[in-house]
């Protein structure tokens, strides 16, 4: 094997005297792709902006190409060719995206910015991701998958020898992931060493040369090529064994609790859509990013009235204008952003758990203070939502706890029909299963569960029942027993044109 | 309450200092003036608190308080309007302001800067159109009405509370149990958070923002009243002049975030005392009174300077507190 | 009630002519235009304040007595926003091709380039405060030093044993003010006459058994005029008179004054005739004041103007200065210059 590119050394870091990094090492070789996983928390994106420049660690060293150096800025660390995607999006989302790709290295004549250059440039990088927008279109205009393609294009414009990239299918649908997937095996082949943080176990088993295992801060340990298994990644991450990964179990399921006719969004005002829901079943709801899963959900929940269409809740005809009638009516939305659509950041986890159900515990327009206690006292348990108390901002709580604190603020609103828009997106394996395990529980206590999900394996482990949208309209339906990704895919890419039950 | 511990220190301390530098700063009639004009504009820096809570901006309050301050004047000794139907044309006209307002920013999405800086231009052009630029006022008359602003309460031998404090005390106590006890102060202080998120948990939120700028232009015109009373005459030109960036300077001193969701009334309160303690201590300590805003400018800008990097040393404590307790758990 | 409608209409009718089309007339204030009946191409003269106050209402009235004596389109104008607003308004009317214009510069110092722009294009003449650097053809007022100077005997009277005496004007940024304070200083002090003086605000000045504490400005804030006075009378309890320079100082001098019960015990010597501050006179609250005749700056501004706009250049005398001079306004004349006062006002419309 070639000399690595890149070597962590005795990695560690502390944050004002807590130990994020206990002495962790890592080498990147040209022309492999270096798989990180660990749970939240166990240090991986601390790691990665030690790589990056963006940090500087405590004590250890870095070497590049067989030196060691010191990376004390994101440019120094650009100078050695090592380029990090942020799972965060970094991107100015009121420039174009021509724009956004040269940030900070414009090139330029005199002072004057290069357009021509720019354009052609970014056209190049563009297509090399498989995006197909004008380098002219306004970023905040993109979905956020295809956002996510501007940032990788904006790392490979750098011509980087290290990538560093940080959960970047995380908001891709199956199509760009697989582009993206094709593109890193590309630049493999090229030589270039590949770091790669995800969740997506699956996906590192599909890709990885290599697999590198934190766990709180350290080493856990390394699998090579043919080691690479889910459960042997599992194991390693949290120190044990997952029994079975998806709890599902089959549902027997009752009335119908949500019927929708003919509903059309204002997303997609050319496609009607209709579908039942039935009490204790789990539905899937699947497509790809712009097929309009999260336009049909802000549409039942009122958030974006439907144009037009009727939907009864346990048979009685609902209008939905507002939220707020949709929670009267019995629905709840995990949104899909959390920290935009679901969280006060800054507030507590008392004040976000009892915000959805205030105005049902209220006597006269006061608060009822005793209720809110009592709330928490029994979603933080139930929910093992873990923070540091009921005050706690919800910003510096994990993403799964964030997540659990959402779900928990529309369990307390008692709803019949749960939609839970990418309720996994960002959520460590963990709590990933804990999830699953209450939408497991609220099927079972007889709510009726749709979740859109990018995540093509979530689809199949849970769902009763997968609805599959395209281009604004239900391209089909699978019964548990039919599941297939090539089933789901060839439905979301409508493939094969099934003379569906909503044209018009 | 921790939280303004700064902005209540620093007030202290310009008391303390301003006490040891004049005899008179503690004299129950100094005392008195202080606390009246503190009254009348913690009345309106708590109406402007409210909108600047929801994370808006409301810049037409200086010309609120002028509409309304010219109005009731005209409308009583040149109109000869009946005192009643007077008051409650004010009222109306203040409400209705915040209630337009409110209508414009929810349901056309204008911009609040924007709104209410027409607002601005708009009223007090309306009152010098009514008024003809004449300056209006009470004369001698309605002397009974005008205790209201300058009557005086015994309190302590030689030592009377000035009636714009009571009212002060009501609005403040309102404010205070509506923003800290009421669904709809914790939906203010939500929207002002996250208006998505309030909006996808159900928070009817183009209500709750017509009702902040109804509260601010409401509590303007209630200050607009008691200005005229007290002053007892107006001129259109520049009555309530930047008065609307006190009230802005006083919330923000007090602790309210531009960016929204953040403030208290008691904040809003220590922080419209200081700025009127500010300005009294310039008259009585220095023999210069053309240096005013420069001071009052700096002292805010050290007020809010600190409570910054406060702020940042409490986030990074916590932020390794978190740290710990994943890495523990 | 009769002038106010009036007035009402005239601003309306004023907004009106603006909003069809008349883009390049003036927005502000029109204190009342009147226009000869018939006749060809008449002259047009404009009277430019330095600001809005009852104080130009009254030389609006002469404005107006003026033009109808005259026969000449005479108007008047108020400047809402400061030095800015008086400079687009000139511009305006220069623009509208206007024949005369009577300027009260808010900023004689630094306002020479746009008088003598205007001169070229226009007769132009001061009024109230003068520009002498520039090219104006006369200057019509008082001379303030001597006014100040006159308001400063009235302290005297007030006083006769000497005591502390607290100043309160609007702003010191223009001429007249400056040497209207200065004038009430140097009386107060027995200097000889010498209107370039300045004092800064901040001394304390001793004199002939009077102590000038100091000089306070609001920049036309009333709520700040009143805490002025009510902070000057916490600081000083024993102060013996309270001078009020511009003519809404005293009104609200004698609310801090009566908020304090310290009517009558605080001497106030006022300036110009607001309405609050001739009932003082007549309780006895307030000592008395001086007053400047803004009525016949009115009217001789339109005089002048009219005499030199038909080629009369002898309306101009040679010390380029026409003098209208202040009076002392004591408890015995002031019911008589009430009186006068009514019947101007009465007389205009």
């Amino acid at each position: 094997m070639a000399s690595p590119l890149l070597e962590a050394r005795q990695i560690s870091k502390s944050f004002a005297g807590v130990r994020a990094l206990k002495g962790v090492s890592l080498s990147v070789y040209p022309g492999e792709v270096l798989a990180v996983v660990g749970e939240n928390g166990a240090g991986k994106s601390t790691l990665m902006k030690i790589l990056a420049g963006v940090q500087r660690p405590d004590s250890g060293e870095l070497v590049v190409d067989g030196a060691v150096r010191t990376i004390g800025s994101v440019q120094e660390a650009l100078r050695f060719g090592i380029a990090l995607i942020h799972q965060e999006l970094n991107l100015a989302e009121t420039l174009d995206v021509g724009a956004n790709i040269f940030l900070g290295r414009e090139p330029h004549r005199c002072g004057w910015v290069d357009a021509v250059r720019i354009e052609t440039e970014a056209r190049i990088v563009l297509e090399r991701v498989g995006l197909s927008v004008e380098p002219g279109a306004l970023v905040g205009d993109l979905t956020i998958g295809q956002q996510q393609l501007v940032e990788i294009a904006k790392a490979l414009s750098v011509n980087a020898r290290v990538l560093i990239m940080d959960e970047p299918t995380s908001s891709l649908s199956d199509h760009e992931a697989k582009v993206l997937l094709r593109l890193i095996r590309e630049l493999r082949s090229k030589g270039t060493g590949i770091v790669y943080i995800s969740h997506r176990l699956g996906e590192v088993q599909g890709l990885a040369d290599r697999v590198e295992v934190l766990r709180d801060g350290d080493n856990a340990g390394r699998l090579l090529r043919e080691e690479i298994s889910h459960g042997a990644m599992v194991q390693l991450m949290v120190g044990r064994a997952l029994a079975q990964f998806y709890p599902h179990e089959p549902h027997e399921t009752g009335e119908v609790v949500l019927d929708v006719v003919g509903l059309r969004t204002r997303a997609n005002p050319g496609k009607v859509v209709d579908f039942q829901l039935r009490a204790g079943e789990i539905v899937g709801l699947a497509g790809l990013v712009g097929a309009g899963r999260s336009e049909l959900l802000d549409a039942l929940f009122g958030v974006v009235p439907a144009l037009q269409g009727t939907v009864r809740v346990s048979g009685e005809l609902v209008e939905l204008r507002s939220p707020r009638m949709a929670m009267d009516a019995g629905i709840a939305l995990v949104p899909e952003d959390r920290k935009h659509q679901g969280l006060f950041l800054e507030m507590g986890v008392r004040e976000n758990l009892s915000i959805a159900s205030l105005h049902r515990e209220q006597t006269g327009g006061f608060l009822n203070r005793a209720k809110e206690r009592a709330l928490c006292e029994e979603m933080m348990p139930a929910l093992r939502i873990k923070a540091a108390g009921v005050e706690q901002p919800v910003q510096f709580l994990s993403g799964g706890n964030q997540q659990k604190v959402v779900i928990g603020k529309w369990l307390a609103t008692r709803p019949g029909v749960f939609l839970l828009d990418e309720p996994t997106r960002g959520v460590d394996i963990g709590a990933k299963q804990e999830i699953y395990r209450l939408m497991e529980e609220l099927a079972a206590n007889g709510a009726a569960v749709l979740f859109v999900s990018s995540d093509l394996e979530e689809i199949l482990g849970m769902s009763d029942r997968v609805l599959v949208l395209h281009e604004g309209r239900l391209s089909g339906e699978l019964l548990r027993k039919d599941l297939s990704e090539e089933a789901v895919m060839r439905l979301a890419t409508a493939a094969h044109t099934e003379v569906a039950a909503s044209s018009i | 309450m921790k939280k303004n511990l700064g902005i209540f220190g620093l007030l202290v301390v310009v008391c303390v200092v301003t006490a040891l530098l004049s005899d008179s700063f503690l004299s129950a009639y100094n005392v008195e003036n202080v606390l009246r004009r503190s009254a009348l504009f913690g009345i309106l820096s708590i109406g402007v608190g409210f909108v600047i809570i929801t994370g808006g901006i409301d810049l037409s309050l200086g010309s609120v308080v002028c509409l309304v301050g010219c109005a009731l004047p005209w409308l009583l000794t040149v109109q000869h309007w009946p005192l009643p139907l007077a008051l409650l044309a004010v009222a109306a006209v203040s409400l209705g302001i915040g209630l337009f307002h409110g209508l414009l920013i929810t349901k056309l999405r204008i911009q609040p800067f924007i709104v209410t800086l027409c607002g601005l231009l708009l009223y007090r052009g309306v009152a010098r159109g009514f008024t003809a630029d004449q300056t209006v006022g009470f004369g001698t008359e309605f002397k009974t009405l005008r205790l209201l602003s300058t009557g005086k309460v015994p309190f302590l031998p030689g030592f009377d509370l000035p009636a714009p404090l009571f009212f002060l005390a009501l609005v403040a106590i309102l404010a205070a149990l509506f923003l800290n006890r009421t669904i709809f102060g914790r939906y203010l202080l939500a929207l002002g958070r996250n208006p998505q998120a309030a909006t996808y948990s159900g928070i009817p939120t183009q209500r709750m923002t017509v009702l902040a700028y109804v509260i601010s232009s409401g509590l303007a015109g209630l200050g607009g009243v008691l200005f005229v009373l007290d002053v007892n005459s107006a001129q259109p030109v520049d009555f309530g002049n930047f008065y609307e960036l006190y009230a802005i300077a006083a919330a923000v001193l007090g602790g309210c975030s531009l960016r929204g969701g953040e403030g208290s009334i008691v904040g809003i309160l220590i922080g419209a005392t200081l700025m009127q303690v500010l300005r009294n201590t310039i008259t009585l300590v220095t023999t210069r009174n053309n240096v005013e805003f420069a001071i009052i400018g700096a002292v805010i800008l050290v007020g809010v300077v600190a409570d910054e990097l406060a702020r940042r040393v409490a986030a990074r404590r916590r932020a390794a507190r978190v740290l710990l307790s994943s890495s523990a758990g | 009630m009769k002038l106010h409608s009036l007035l009402r209409n005239a601003a309306l009718l004023g907004l009106l002519s603006l909003s069809l089309g008349a883009c390049n007339k003036p927005a502000s204030t029109e204190g009342g235009t009147s226009s000869p009946s018939g006749g060809e191409k008449s002259k047009k003269i404009a009277f430019v304040t330095n600001g809005v106050a009852s104080f130009w209402t009254i030389a609006a009235a002469g404005v107006k007595a003026a033009a109808r004596d005259l026969k000449i389109d005479a108007q008047t104008l108020m400047p809402a926003e400061g030095i800015s607003d008086q400079k687009r308004m000139v511009e305006d009317l220069l623009t509208r091709g206007i024949d005369g214009i009577a300027l009260s510069p808010i900023d004689p110092a630094n306002q020479t380039e746009l008088i003598n722009m205007a001169a070229k294009k226009a007769k132009v003449i001061t009024h109230d405060s003068d520009a002498p650097k520039s090219e104006r053809l006369l200057y019509i007022g008082m001379d303030n030093y001597k006014a100040g100077r006159m308001c400063g005997e009235l302290v005297r009277e007030a006083m006769p044993a000497g005591g502390t005496v607290m100043i309160f004007i609007g702003r010191l940024e223009q001429d007249n003010a400056k040497r209207r304070r200065q004038g009430v200083i140097d009386a107060l002090l027995g200097r000889p006459e010498d209107s370039s003086r300045f004092d800064e605000t901040s001394a304390v000045l001793e004199g002939k058994g009077f102590k000038i504490l100091g000089t306070l400005t609001d920049q036309f804030d009333r709520a700040k005029g009143k805490a002025n006075a009510e902070d000057a009378l916490a600081k000083y309890p024993d102060l013996g008179c309270m001078v009020g320079l511009f003519a809404y100082n005293p009104p609200l001098i004698l609310e801090a004054l009566s908020q304090s019960n310290k009517l009558g015990k605080v001497k106030l010597v006022a300036f110009d005739e607001d309405d609050a501050t001739l009932d003082g006179i007549e309780k006895g609250s307030v000592f008395g004041t001086v007053v400047q005749d803004p009525y016949m700056y009115g009217y001789k501004s339109v005089e002048v103007l009219s005499g030199l706009l038909s080629g009369k250049p002898e309306a101009v005398g040679a010390d380029k200065f026409l003098d209208i001079p202040a009076r002392k306004i004591l408890k015995e004349n002031v019911v008589a210059f009430r009186t006068e006062l009514k019947t101007r006002l009465g007389a205009a419309q």
